[in-house]
């Protein structure tokens, strides 16, 4: 059972600040609910006062703007952000993300931004939102700002966030020239189940070469872009088994996983350099299919 | 930390239920008869809670109660006709022998329900897909998804 609380709908922004301004680390923001009420349940959240935010209009929906990118609304759901066939065609990476993300019915509930904020490693969004360079969107009693999702999260279940602050959406920008992108995720099955290790990939082919972008998640305490790996891609001439093969090597020199109830740290970093290998090999066959972003 | 009243439309029928704001869904539905709704995880792990939201299949014991203000929210009661008459996904699980334990049966009734409001002719993919949320733990999804391909069939004639 849950402990007791209050509990309001607000219906602006402006008003729900005044709400976190007043109660402070006393209050918790309920947008889906799906990760807050289980944390509640077991007694290790316990907020005087839940804030619903799922009454305030300027934080709903999915809006893909061409040339700019794709906002996603702190109410949107994650099944909302996969019903936008924009998110299919321009960004695969985040549209495999979203299907590997629990099941259908906590879709239809569980808010896209929620898995962000909730600033978990394994949090199936947040390796693909790394690959397209997401900012998220801060509202708080000081104004607004923008903070890249590298720098959103600082550790598990930590972000950047005041108590006194809420995301009011997260931005995509688009990207400008032809680009693969893929999610790949290991977990012991395929439906409602946490990530022991994953990797988006994003490959953008532009006119002076390619461009790769990796990702991991559930392997290390924040986000991380595997820039070694990246940069070494850059400058292969050709991309065979073997330029992968390196990559993926310096893929798993990048991160830092721990050993939990779901896996060891050296299966997590021998799964990792597979993963890589397959992301790679995903986008680049993608890219030769003339794979549209 | 006071009562709160939460008025909603139940099977079709207006309703005011008065609870706590932490009474989930599930729990309200539970306390006044509403007991097709199982408790079984209260994690949203499970599927045996599942009910539809204004259409949308969800997982009432993620939901509290006050979530439902000017709602409409269908059970597998709601599927039921005046005179008794079982639905079609409910007379299709029965004749195809998709019951064991029945604990899950009433949540799959309704994740299947919505998935053929939307999809009258699923391919078992799509109907692996639609109860990827509903756990059955007598092993019993063969004769389930046969079920469902009965169901979709009545109900496209």
């Amino acid at each position: 059972m849950l402990l007791q609380f209050d509990y309001v709908k607000p219906k602006s922004i402006a008003e729900t600040i005044g709400l976190l301004v007043q109660h402070g680390s006393s209050s918790a923001i309920k947008a889906g609910g799906t990760d807050l009420i289980v944390w509640m349940k077991k007694h290790l959240i316990k907020p005087e006062i839940v804030i619903d935010i799922t009454g305030i209009a300027e934080l709903s929906g999915v809006s893909f703007y061409p040339h700019k990118g794709l906002r996603i609304g702190a109410n949107a759901t994650i099944n909302q952000v996969l019903a936008n066939r924009e998110v299919k065609r321009s960004f695969p990476a985040i549209y495999e993300a979203c299907l590997s993300h629990s099941d259908r019915l906590i879709r239809n509930k569980a808010t896209f931004v929620g898995n962000v904020t909730g600033g978990v490693p394994s949090a199936d969004l947040v390796p693909s939102l790394c690959c397209y360079d997401a900012v998220v969107h801060i509202a708080g009693p000081d104004g607004e700002r923008d903070v890249p999702i590298l720098e959103f999260i600082t550790g598990p279940r930590r972000t950047v966030l005041s108590k006194e602050e809420l995301v009011t959406h997260i931005y995509v920008p688009h990207i400008e020239a032809q680009a693969a992108g893929c999610y790949v995720k290991l977990a012991r099955r395929n439906a409602l189940d946490l990530a022991q290790a994953s990797v988006a990939c994003v490959v953008v082919d532009k006119q002076n070469g390619k461009d790769f972008r990796i990702s991991c998640g559930a392997v290390a305490p924040k986000p991380i872009r595997a820039l070694e790996a990246e940069k070494y891609l850059k400058g292969t001439k050709t991309l065979d088994e073997t330029a992968i093969r390196n990559a993926a090597d310096k893929v798993t020199e990048s991160v830092n996983p721990i050993t939990d109830v779901r896996a060891t740290r050296e299966y997590r970093l021998d799964m990792i350099r597979e993963l890589t290998i397959k992301a790679l090999a995903t986008c680049i066959e993608g890219l030769r299919g003339g794979r549209m972003s | 930390m006071s009562e709160i009243k939460v008025n909603f439309i139940l099977n079709g029928r207006a309703t005011t239920y008065v609870g706590e704001p932490r009474t989930t869904l599930l729990r309200a539905l539970r306390a006044h008869g509403v007991t097709s709704v199982k408790r079984g995880c209260e994690e949203g792990e499970c599927g045996t809670c599942t009910v539809l939201v204004d259409g949308v299949p969800m997982k009432s014991c993620m939901m509290l109660l006050p979530e439902v203000e000017g709602k409409s929210v269908i059970t597998s009661e709601g599927l039921v006709g005046s005179n008794g008459e079982l639905h079609p996904i409910q007379k299709a699980f029965i004749e195809e022998g998709a019951i064991q334990c029945g604990f899950c049966t009433p949540g799959m009734i309704m994740s299947v329900y919505a998935l053929l409001n939307e999809n009258p002719d699923p391919s078992d993919e799509d109907i692996k897909e639609a109860l990827s949320g509903n756990l059955c733990r007598c092993t019993g999804y063969v004769s389930i998804i046969r079920a469902v391909k009965k169901a979709a069939a009545m109900m496209r004639e």
